[in-house]
C-alpha cells in the first residue's frame, strides 16, 4: 500500500461556479396552506437555505476551517474482489500517555427493527467524515488524567472524498474490510471501534471479524439487535416477552414505529432504485438540500442547526468526489438478511449509549447478547447524530469505558 | 359555474428558455459497472434523453399536435371544503347515434396525465359503423397537467371524484359511465359508489384492486378462494405484484409520506424528473417501444404543468391518510374489469365475486399499466363490448344525443 498522503479539501472554482449557476436557476414548488412539516420540508426553510447558499454562505471559509481542524489523508486500500480504492480519512494522534487507537465510522446507514420479530430493514443517514469534528479534540487532547485516543475517522468509499466503488456488491462487509485494513496500514495492530448509524453495522462486523485479535472493543450509539427467534432462541424470546419495558424504551419504540410509518420513504427509494433518485440528487442542489435537511431536523433532539452548519453538511455531499449518488447505493447493497448479520457475533468488550431521539429503540432485553456488554448508558438528551449534537456525552461514555477503572481499560496495550 | 372556456396549451418562451438553461447545466452521476436496470434507470438512457431534450426535441411541435388532436377547455369547479378550482379537461362529442357519455380518469399516479386519452379518443368518438360510440370527457385532475392545484390539505381521491362528477353534470351529462386506470381506478370507483346508480351508471377499470374475502365474515367465499387453483395468468400477475411491492414502490413510499421533500428535486431538476418518470414508463409497460419524443412529451407535460410536478405527488399522501374511509365505497352499478398482464397488481378472479355487479371480465395477452397508451385497441374493444348492442351494460345510459 502507498504511504500516507496528506489531503486538503480544495474544490475547484468551476465546481463552485456550476453550483452557483444552478442555485440561481432554482425552481421551487408551491406548498399547501398550513402544511407545516406534514408533507416534508417546509418551503420557507428551503427558500431561506437556498438564498443563503446562493448569497452569503462562504464555502471557501468552511473549507479552510475543515482543513485547519481535521488532519486529512488519502491512501489506497485493496478490497477483495473490488480492486484498489483511494480512501480519504482523518487521522490525529494524541500526545497524551496511554492513548489508544480508535476507529470512528461515521453514519451513513444502519439497520432498524422493522417490527419486533420481523426482518430488519436498513436505514441510512446523511453523515460523513465531518461528524468527527467536535469529538476529535476531546478524544485526542483530553484534560489531565483522562483517557486519550489516537483517532482515525475513515471516509467510507463513495462518501465525502473517498473514491466510490465501481462494481456491484460493495456492501457493509467490504466497508468493514476497508476500515480494518486502514488501521493496520497505519500501524495500529490493536484498536477499538466506535460507530453510529451505518457505522454501527460496520463496526459490529469489524469487531466480529477482526476481534479479538485486532479489534479489542466495540462501542455504538445505534443498537440494533436481531429479534429473538421464538424457537431458536427461546430463553431470550421469553425474557423479552416478560420483561416490562422502561419508559425510555417505550418512548423509543414508539418513535421507531413512527419512523417506519412515515420516515422511511427515502430509504425505500434508495434501497431499490438508488440510481433513479441519484439523478435528482446529483443535478439539483435544492433537491439534495431538502433530502438531507429533512433528516437533520427530524432525527435530532432539537439541535439548533445554523444555516451555515446545514449548508456545510450538504455541500460536502454536493462536492463529494463521487457525487451524492454513490452514497445512496449502499442502501441497495445492504439488503442483507437478518440471518447473515447474525453470523457476526461480537465477542469483545462492548459498550452501548442510548440517546432518546435515536430513530428507534431496542429494549435492553434484546440487546444483552449482542456482544460482551460491559457498559450501558442511558441519556436524557441527544438523537441520531450524537457525536454532533451531544459530543461531550458520547465522549464521556468512551472515556468511562476505556479510562482507568473503566470496564474496558487496558484492552489495548497502549504503546504510544 | 362558468361556461366552457376553450384552452390551448401555450407554454411561454421564458419557460422553455429556463428548461434549456437547466438542461445545459445538467450534472449526471456515475454508474456501477454492469448495473443494467438493477439500481434504477441506466445512465446511457438518461444521457441520451437529456441530450435529445436539449437539442432536437421540439416542444412547440408536440404542443401544436396536442392542441390539434385534443379539444381542451377549462372550467371552475367548486369542491366542498376546498374553494373553487380551475379544471382543465378534454371534451369531444361523438356524431354517431347512440353515443353515451364517458368520463375517462387517467393515471395520476406517476406519470399519467390527460395525454393518456390521446389514442383512444378518436376510436371512442368516431368508431366504425354499428359500433358503440362515446362522448368523451377526460378530466385533468387538480394538481396535474393544466388544472389548478389544490391549496388546502386533504384533497384526496374523494375530492377528485367530486370534481369528475361535477364536471360531467356541468357539461349536461346527467347520466354517464366511467373508465379509470391507475389512480383513476380508485377515483372512478368512488364516483360509481357515491354517484351511482343515479348518475354514474357503470364503471370500467383496468386496475383491479380487490381484497381477499374475509375468512370470517365471508367464510364460504374465502373457502372457495382457498381451494380454487390459480390460472397461469393469475399466478404470473401475482408474482409481478409481489415484485412491485418489494422493489418498485420506493417512489410511492417517498411520495406518500414526504411529497414536498421529493418535490423540491422534481421541480428543480429536469434530468431528475425525467429519470423519476421514465423508470415507470419502462418498467410498467409491456415492452412498449417508447420513442424518445414520446417520453419527452410525457415528461414535458409534467415539467410545464400549471402547478409544477410537486403537487402531483401529494395525492399519494392524501390517499394514505384517508385509507380507512375508502373501504366504505361499495359499487352497485354494472362493472367491467380488463386484466392486462403487465399491470402492477393482480388479484385472483376469485376475489372479484363479491366486489359488485361484475358484468364483464376480459383477460388480455398483452399490455401493461398504461393500457390506453400501449394497447388502445384492446381497451376500446372492451368498452365497445361492454356498452355496445348486445353487451352486458348496453342501454344503462339513455342515449339522448
Amino acid at each position: 500500500m502507498t504511504a500516507e498522503t496528506p489531503f486538503t479539501i480544495a474544490i475547484s472554482d468551476s465546481e463552485l461556479e456550476l453550483l452557483q449557476r444552478k442555485l440561481e436557476l432554482t425552481g421551487l414548488p408551491d406548498e399547501l396552506e398550513d402544511a407545516g412539516w406534514d408533507y416534508g420540508v417546509p418551503l420557507a426553510d428551503v427558500r431561506r437555505l437556498v438564498d443563503h447558499w446562493k448569497g452569503s454562505y462562504d464555502w471557501r471559509k468552511a473549507e479552510a476551517e475543515l482543513n485547519a481542524e481535521l488532519p486529512q489523508f488519502t491512501r489506497d486500500i485493496e478490497v477483495d474482489e473490488h480492486g484498489t480504492l483511494n480512501v480519504h480519512y482523518v487521522h490525529k494522534k494524541s500526545d497524551a500517555s496511554g492513548a489508544i487507537p480508535l476507529l470512528f465510522v461515521h453514519g451513513c446507514k444502519c439497520r432498524a427493527l422493522e417490527e419486533i420479530c420481523n426482518k430488519l430493514t436498513l436505514v441510512t443517514g446523511p453523515g460523513s467524515f465531518i461528524e468527527v469534528r467536535k469529538i476529535l479534540p476531546m478524544l485526542t487532547a483530553p484534560p489531565e488524567d483522562t483517557q486519550a485516543f489516537h483517532v482515525v475517522a475513515v471516509g467510507l468509499p463513495g462518501y465525502g472524498f473517498s473514491e466510490a466503488p465501481h462494481k456491484k456488491g460493495f456492501g457493509p462487509i467490504q466497508m468493514a474490510e476497508v476500515g480494518h485494513k486502514l488501521m493496520l496500514a497505519l500501524g495500529y495492530d490493536q484498536y477499538v471501534a466506535q460507530g453510529g448509524d451505518w457505522g454501527s453495522i460496520i463496526t459490529r462486523i469489524i469487531a466480529a471479524k477482526y476481534g479479538p485479535t485486532h479489534v479489542k472493543a466495540w462501542h455504538t450509539n445505534m443498537i440494533i439487535p436481531g429479534p429473538p427467534h421464538p424457537i431458536r432462541d427461546p430463553l431470550r424470546f421469553l425474557r423479552f416477552m416478560v420483561t416490562p419495558l422502561s419508559n425510555a424504551e417505550r418512548r423509543g419504540m414508539a418513535r421507531g414505529l413512527e419512523f417506519r410509518k412515515i420516515g422511511m420513504g427515502y430509504l425505500m427509494e434508495q434501497a431499490t432504485k438508488p440510481q433513479t433518485i441519484g439523478y435528482s440528487l446529483a443535478d439539483s442542489p435544492v433537491g439534495l438540500l431538502s433530502w438531507i435537511y429533512e433528516k437533520l431536523v427530524a432525527w435530532t433532539d432539537n439541535y439548533p442547526w445554523t444555516d451555515d452548519e446545514v449548508l456545510t453538511w450538504v455541500s460536502i455531499y454536493w462536492f463529494s468526489r463521487a457525487g451524492p449518488t454513490s452514497a445512496g447505493r449502499l442502501y441497495y447493497e445492504n439488503r442483507v438478511s437478518t440471518k447473515e448479520l447474525e453470523k457476526y457475533n461480537v465477542r469483545v468488550h462492548t459498550g452501548f449509549s442510548y440517546f432518546p431521539q435515536e430513530l428507534f429503540r431496542a429494549p435492553k432485553a434484546l440487546t444483552r447478547n449482542l456482544g460482551k456488554v460491559v457498559q450501558d448508558t442511558e441519556h436524557e438528551k441527544g438523537g441520531h447524530f450524537a457525536a454532533w449534537e451531544v459530543p461531550e456525552l458520547l465522549v464521556g461514555d468512551l472515556r468511562k469505558m476505556f479510562g482507568k477503572g473503566g470496564p474496558a481499560h487496558g484492552v489495548v496495550q497502549a504503546k504510544m
